[in-house]
């Protein structure tokens, strides 16, 4: 989006993670994949990549297409891999679960189904890092550079990822089986912390400074916090490898990398803290006002992890913790944004071309916040409450919470579709002269 | 007549509405000169900050609107970031009718 070039396929991505994000709901509703259930029962396993690939990867993704030029002021190395790298996405994606059911012999045996998800899935992420690396190499300051360690850990993530895929398919050997055997924790704390975390903060940066007409955070600032976030994560890549390689105990190596973590969502908390303090604009829109929720469940969920590991109880509730993450910070944060970013492309798509020519609508005018704000409601309350269900041990009560979820998601989608079609707009500045309406899927520009 | 088409340009510009704010860039204090010459125009604007992705629409739109005005032969819009804007540049009305705080 240099200019007024808009991402042909952002939308796309979107609806496929919504999508993706709807699926996982529906599994959890229905009990499939209970995320206090053992990590390493396939059902889980579908779940926590229906969520983690599905859902969180391919709409940070698809916001990448979007704001890397934005954050560097320079176009898209190749806009034209972006199609094709979704379409291998969701390939491997799919091989990948109906690989995991058939472990869970919820399908016949197929154990090719296993590797041939990971080689899809790292073909095209491959697609993904290069285009977006090499955009974001070309101007590696401020916040694009957490792009650049968070596709680092993004390309840890999916390694560690293909060898897991080739042991349990009995093609990895000996080695193989010891990384499968120990290297779980390392895969999921480059993939939430490293390649979701540290992308998602470091376009927050961006993206809250822009709208609420902030300065932006000092350089030196981010880069401390981007500092610890990145040695959370070479602590865990990096001492991890070793540790498994020499059969030494992660324990140490992971209480390193916490530290860091911790850290790093401190220094983070006093960026977003000094953004918001400094902003030139009082009045919070509602992605602003939601995006402070899952920065909330941010901030809990250290509190939870310190509380956790010094009763020695994260194993126990390492489910409950993991939910948190990736629903109250890493999901909380996404839908929040999504709602601004697709009325904003939308604006920029439909209005931007007749600007000067006609009378336009406000972004603002694209939109219904107080309707969507009881969708949003519902969905952190039920976040919040699913998690103390999961560490209160009670699956009946945590499936009513993702069922409240659902709610609250659906609520959500149908704001972004009726964002698309322009329907909260007025009839007199819906469509001016010259103005061609946007598809829903798809950039038409 | 040179200062009138100047306002005529300036009120075209009028029909340019920041899709962020919602006001024209006239009354946010985008427009930082209006210069004329024989019917060239040279209008050197800003936008609130540099990374704004509407930036280029907003140039493309004060170019079109400017290019509506009779005597206008020719128009140059230039987008410049110094000085970097700031809300006392917007109208009192404006900036106390969208509530932002005082300048940094």
């Amino acid at each position: 989006m240099i200019g007024g070039s808009i991402s042909r396929w952002t939308m796309t991505y979107f609806a496929a993670a919504l999508t993706w994000l709807l699926v996982a709901l529906a599994l959890m509703v229905a009990g499939i994949g209970h995320p206090a259930a053992d990590l390493a029962a396939p059902d889980t396993l579908v779940l926590v990549h229906v969520v983690c690939i599905g859902w969180l990867s391919i709409a940070m993704c698809g916001a990448l297409f979007q704001f890397v030029p934005v954050l560097v002021a320079q176009p898209l190395f190749c806009e034209r891999w972006a199609l094709p790298a979704l379409v291998l996405l969701t390939a491997g994606l799919v091989s990948l679960l109906a690989g995991f059911m058939a472990l869970g012999a919820r399908l016949p045996s197929a154990p090719w189904l296993l590797p041939l998800g990971a080689v899809l899935l790292v073909v095209g992420f491959g697609l993904v890092v290069v285009d977006l690396g090499l955009t974001a190499w070309r101007r590696p300051t401020g916040p694009a550079r957490f792009v650049l360690v968070g596709l680092a850990s993004l390309c840890a993530t999916a390694a560690f990822g293909a060898v897991f895929a080739f042991a349990l398919a009995g093609w990895a050997g000996r080695m193989g089986d010891a990384v499968l055997a120990r290297g779980i924790p390392l895969h999921a704390v480059a993939g939430l912390g490293g390649w979701l975390t540290l992308t998602a903060m470091g376009v927050s940066y961006r993206l809250l400074s822009m709208f609420m007409l902030a300065p932006d955070v000092e350089d030196r600032k981010s880069r401390l916090t981007l500092a610890a976030g990145a040695l959370a994560i070479a602590a865990t890549v990096g001492g991890g490898a070793i540790a498994i390689g020499f059969q030494l105990g992660l324990n140490t190596v992971l209480s390193i990398a916490a530290l860091f973590g911790l850290a790093c969502a401190a220094l983070y908390g006093r960026d977003i803290a000094a953004i918001f303090r400094s902003r030139k604009r009082r009045h919070l829109e509602l992605n602003m006002r939601m995006a402070m929720l899952s920065f909330a469940s941010l901030a809990a969920t250290g509190l939870l992890g310190i509380v956790l590991v010094s009763t020695r109880t994260l194993p126990l509730y390492l489910g409950a913790f993991a939910f948190l993450v990736a629903f109250g910070w890493l999901s909380g944060l996404v839908l929040a944004k999504l709602y601004k970013i697709v009325a904003f492309l939308t604006w920029l798509e439909t209005y931007g071309p007749v600007m000067g020519r006609a009378p336009t609508p406000r972004v603002q005018d694209l939109v219904a916040e107080s309707r969507a704000s009881k969708w949003f409601t519902i969905y952190y309350v039920s976040v919040w409450m699913g998690t103390l269900a999961l560490l209160a041990a009670e699956p009946g009560a945590f499936r009513m919470a993702a069922a409240a979820m659902t709610v609250g998601v659906v609520g959500i989608v149908r704001e972004i579709v009726r964002i698309r079609r322009l329907e909260d707009v007025a009839s007199p500045l819906r469509l001016p002269a010259g103005a061609v309406a946007p598809h829903l899927l798809f950039a038409k520009t | 007549m040179t200062d009138r088409l100047v306002d005529d340009i300036r009120g075209a510009l009028r029909v340019v509405i920041d899709p962020e704010l919602g006001e024209n860039i006239v009354d946010l204090g985008f427009i930082y000169d209006i210069a004329v010459a024989d019917g060239a125009v040279r209008i050197t604007m800003t936008a609130t900050t540099p990374g704004c992705p509407a930036t280029s629409f907003l140039k493309e739109g004060a170019q079109a609107a400017a290019s509506t005005v009779a005597g206008v032969a020719s128009v140059d819009v230039t987008m410049t970031f110094e000085p970097a804007w700031t809300p006392d540049l917007m109208k009192a009305g404006v900036r106390a009718s969208l509530g932002f705080a005082a300048v940094n």
